[in-house]
């Protein structure tokens, strides 16, 4: 035997399966010159097959092929040729095909009873029923069932290229004999690409034995070219012998498959098996290869179908959540909201939104650290629209550690300025997949170099770091939803602009408003108490009781006047900016003292004053103003206790902020109103008892606010207050200030 | 002692009029108070124009001027002043209602020499006019240039 193969898997791809230089027992062939007058090869069983001497060299002019030939010249150039012809008292198919070296003719033998039935009106039952199907899934299992019925294989599989030419079977049917490999997975290596080509050129193989001794083409070269015979046409050509060793191994006898071709690429096979060897007549051969293109159409009809379905379906999902969203104040919290619409995007297992560093997720996601590494990266990658992948560890090395949950990977961006980021992810594949008719391992499959176990295990391997592709309507539909996000986002922020102009009249007219309240409300008040003080003058005779009515009503007028002038810096705080510095607080209390000693006359109060508070930052007029109104209401409400204690605490906390108190054993209040405290007008005593105006309390949460800080109070009735200011840290803030006006410093 | 210059007083709220008035005369100021509703006729009394084109041209002492006046106001009548060779070195005391801080600064920017916001109390702003009558019109030389 002169048929030369290699035995290393490794080589396989490099085979050279269109020139075997043999051709599989089942049937001859010879290759005729371009007249078709002589013998130019033949393979080594011509003779015996044919009946005559069919040799390299034999001219044909009369002798049993005369027949043939006749049909064969009358035959148009390029139509293919399939006829049942008698040679030699044997009723022979005859098939052949124009090439460069020649024009190859095979001879098959045939059944009589088979040429006399008609397949025609099976296959248009069969085309009937698959055209009523409603889904792809039925198509396929009718084909399996059909090609099996045509056939008497014993198992008939559709086996289903992916993206990466991995193959899984997802359709079968059997008789039992074998068993069933339904969802197996075959990788890629399985079907080399020179073999996936073969199967587009040539629809249909068969391999009656998978024990047949190859028979060699004599002589092994052209004549024509001196190259070795191009068997790529040939329904006999001899295949390699790893596939041979394949099928062993699987247990099957005898194999035929159709190719499934779907807009011009390779989508799948039509894979039939038989434990014992068997033929398939070339007529049967010729109404599968039929069928499959019939089904090939069927499948580019439903995917199509089931594409635009699928976008439809989608496109509904993404309407819903969109509507939803543009009734949520915040998007993100809206997605989260509804979680499952937000994954049924793009059939996603987990997804993720990453606006300004915060991660809102849902589902099987990452963990938020890696998310965010992955939005820093993908921010550099400058992504125009969508980034997807099904193997995010091939495009960003970190992502193989989190390739169990999120090895497919869309993400669009939402905004051009930030690393903002809606994603979905979808989980490692071989963490989804399990064959389901895996069998237990014996050791005979471990002797086995190549076996349906070897090939799931290697799949297993080859898809490592990968998850199920995403389909060209999931993609479609991120890309659609980031427009519906970012249009969403965007008007939002046109509201916002708008409310904020809005805000910008309001509080102009605010002010102009408290202007002329502070020059025209202020002015009546001022005249009242100054025209009582006149009429008082004027007469200094007057009974006490007319000067006590006096008295009350310039006290009147001066409290209301007060309480413009209150009120005016409590809404002047808002829109005035903050002059931070540095605040020695021990001062600050000292100039209070004496500022409040007309208050204190004839009272007797023990100070209890820290030597050293800590130095506070803020703005100094505001600070002194809040914590003048604590020690104010410290004298104040201490006013029966005798003597009264007041207490002036600091302390600073490890983040740098400082924390005051002012503390005194006066009349308290009730913890139960401490919320009304420092709301303006609440006055927790009743006026006569205690003067005020109920803004103090109020200005001082107010100053405080501004600075970022917080304020609490406690208190007992009958026993006394304490109220706690804490200012955060802005040293900062003031050493930038400094550094900007000072450049010598 | 030469003859007091008077003290003109800008107001047009006929209250603060009487009050500023008699907060004037209860710290026996002697000096005559020339009153001016608005920002016109105080640029017409300084300026020597208009029903003042006949007055012998004596500056006066000082100028208390509220803000907020009818036709030009205060801020107007402040600049005009304060911007002529002639008159800027008359005091100005800007007397007003409002503690609004631009207010303050506005006027600040202009040199104002004083500035007074009226106190509610009767008693505090008696004691606000008394220490400006005496500041100004009592102890402050007139400025050499002036007559």
């Amino acid at each position: 035997m002169n048929v030369k193969v290699p035995t290393d898997l490794d080589l396989c791809a490099q085979e050279p399966i269109r020139i075997p230089g043999g051709i599989q027992p089942h049937g001859a062939l010879i290759v005729l010159d371009a007249g078709l007058a002589t013998i130019l090869q033949a393979s080594a069983n011509a003779p015996e097959f044919l009946g005559f001497d069919a040799k390299a060299g034999a001219t044909l002019d009369s002798g049993p092929l005369a027949a043939a030939l006749t049909a064969l010249r009358a035959n148009a150039a390029g139509d293919p040729f399939l006829k049942p012809i008698e040679i030699g008292g044997k009723c022979l198919l005859v098939s052949a095909h124009g090439t460069a070296q020649g024009v190859i003719v095979e001879f098959e033998e045939t059944d009589p009873d088979i040429l006399a039935s008609n397949p025609y009106p099976r296959m248009q039952r069969f085309v009937d029923r698959i055209e009523s199907s409603q889904d792809i899934d039925n198509v396929l299992a009718e084909a399996a069932r059909e090609v099996r019925d045509l056939t008497g294989f014993n198992r008939v599989m559709i086996y289903r290229f992916d993206a990466d030419w991995n193959g899984t079977v997802i359709a079968e049917d059997g008789d039992g004999v074998l068993p069933s490999y339904l969802d197996l997975r075959f990788p890629a290596t399985d079907i080399p690409a020179q073999a996936r080509e073969l199967y587009l050129l040539n629809r249909l193989r068969l391999i009656p034995s998978s024990s047949y001794e190859p028979v060699p083409i004599e002589p092994a070269t052209s004549p024509v070219d001196g190259a070795r015979l191009d068997l790529s046409d040939a329904a006999l050509r001899s295949v390699s012998p790893i596939h041979l060793e394949y099928m062993r191994n699987m247990g099957t006898g005898a194999s035929m498959s159709i190719s499934l071709v779907v807009d011009g690429a390779l989508w799948g096979l039509i894979s039939c098996h038989n434990r014992n060897p068997m033929e398939v007549d070339a007529r049967i051969r010729a109404a599968c290869e039929f069928l499959g293109r019939i089904v090939g159409h069927q499948i580019a009809f439903h995917e199509r179908r089931r594409e635009s379905a699928d976008r439809l379906a989608l496109k509904r999902v993404e309407t819903e959540l969109v509507s939803h969203l543009a009734r949520t104040p915040v998007f993100q919290e809206g997605l989260v909201a509804r979680s499952q619409q937000w994954l049924k995007l793009t059939n996603a297992e987990g997804a993720a939104v990453i606006t300004e560093g915060m991660v809102l997720t849902t589902g099987q996601v990452p963990p938020s650290d890696r998310i965010k590494d992955l939005a820093r990266w993908l921010q550099g990658m400058d992504v125009d629209r969508v980034f997807a992948t099904r193997e995010l560890g091939k495009h960003w090395s970190a992502g193989r550690t989190i390739a169990d949950v999120a090895s497919g990977v869309v993400a669009v961006p939402i905004s051009q300025r930030h690393a903002s980021f809606i994603m979905w992810f979808r989980p490692e594949l071989k963490h989804t997949v399990k064959w389901g008719g895996e069998p237990a391992k014996t050791v005979d499959d471990r002797a086995m170099r190549i076996s349906p176990r070897t090939s799931f295990e290697i799949w297993k391997e080859t898809v490592r770091g990968r998850a199920v592709p995403w389909s060209r309507a999931e993609l479609h539909s991120a890309e659609d939803f980031r427009q519906s996000v970012v249009d969403l986002v965007l008007q939002r922020a046109e509201e916002r602009a708008e409310m904020t102009e809005e805000l910008q009249r309001s509080n102009k007219e605010l002010e102009a408003f408290s202007y002329s309240i502070s020059h025209d409300l202020r002015a009546p008040f001022r005249h009242i108490a100054g025209y009582a003080q006149l009429l008082k003058e004027e007469e200094p005779s007057l009974k006490d009781l007319s000067r006590h009515y006096i008295e009350g009503i310039s006290q009147a007028a001066v409290t209301a006047g007060q309480l413009v002038d209150d009120l005016l810096q409590f809404s002047q705080l808002g829109r005035t900016g903050l002059k931070m510095s540095r605040i020695d607080m021990n001062k600050v209390v000292e100039e209070i003292q004496r500022g409040l000693s007309h208050e204190m006359e004839g009272r007797r109060i023990e100070w209890k004053v820290e030597e050293d508070l800590p130095v506070a930052w803020g703005d100094p007029s505001l600070v002194r103003q809040a914590m003048f109104n604590l020690v104010e209401n410290a004298v104040k409400y201490s006013r029966d206790s005798d003597p009264a204690i007041i207490t002036i605490a600091g302390s600073r906390n490890a983040d740098g902020a400082t924390r005051y108190s002012v503390a005194d054993n006066g009349v308290g209040f009730d913890m139960t109103y401490v919320g009304k405290l420092f709301q303006v007008f609440q006055r927790l005593h009743h006026s006569d008892e205690f003067d005020g105006t109920g803004i103090g309390l109020a200005l001082t949460k107010r100053i405080v606010d501004r600075h970022g800080g917080s304020i609490s109070a406690e208190g007992t009735l009958g026993k006394g207050a304490m109220f706690t200011i804490e200012l955060p840290d802005r040293r900062g803030e003031n050493e930038r200030g400094k550094l900007e006006t000072d450049p010598a410093g | 002692m030469a003859s007091l210059r008077p003290i003109l007083l800008v107001e047009d709220n006929p209250a603060d009029i009487e009050l500023t008035v008699a907060a004037l005369r209860k710290t026996n100021i002697a000096n005559e108070i020339v009153i001016a509703r608005d920002g016109v006729e105080a640029l017409d009394y300084i300026f020597c124009e208009g029903d003042h084109a006949a007055r012998d041209g004596e500056q006066p002492a000082v100028i208390l001027l509220d803000l907020k006046l009818p036709k030009v106001d205060g801020i107007e009548v402040l600049e005009k002043v304060k911007s002529h060779p002639r008159h800027r070195n008359i005091p100005i005391v800007m007397l007003t209602s409002s503690r609004e801080e631009t207010d303050v600064v506005r006027s600040y920017e202009q040199g104002v020499n004083s500035f007074v916001v009226k106190p509610v109390d009767f008693n505090a702003f008696f004691e606000a006019i008394r220490n400006l009558g005496l500041v100004w019109a009592v102890l402050n030389e007139p400025y050499p240039g002036g007559r």
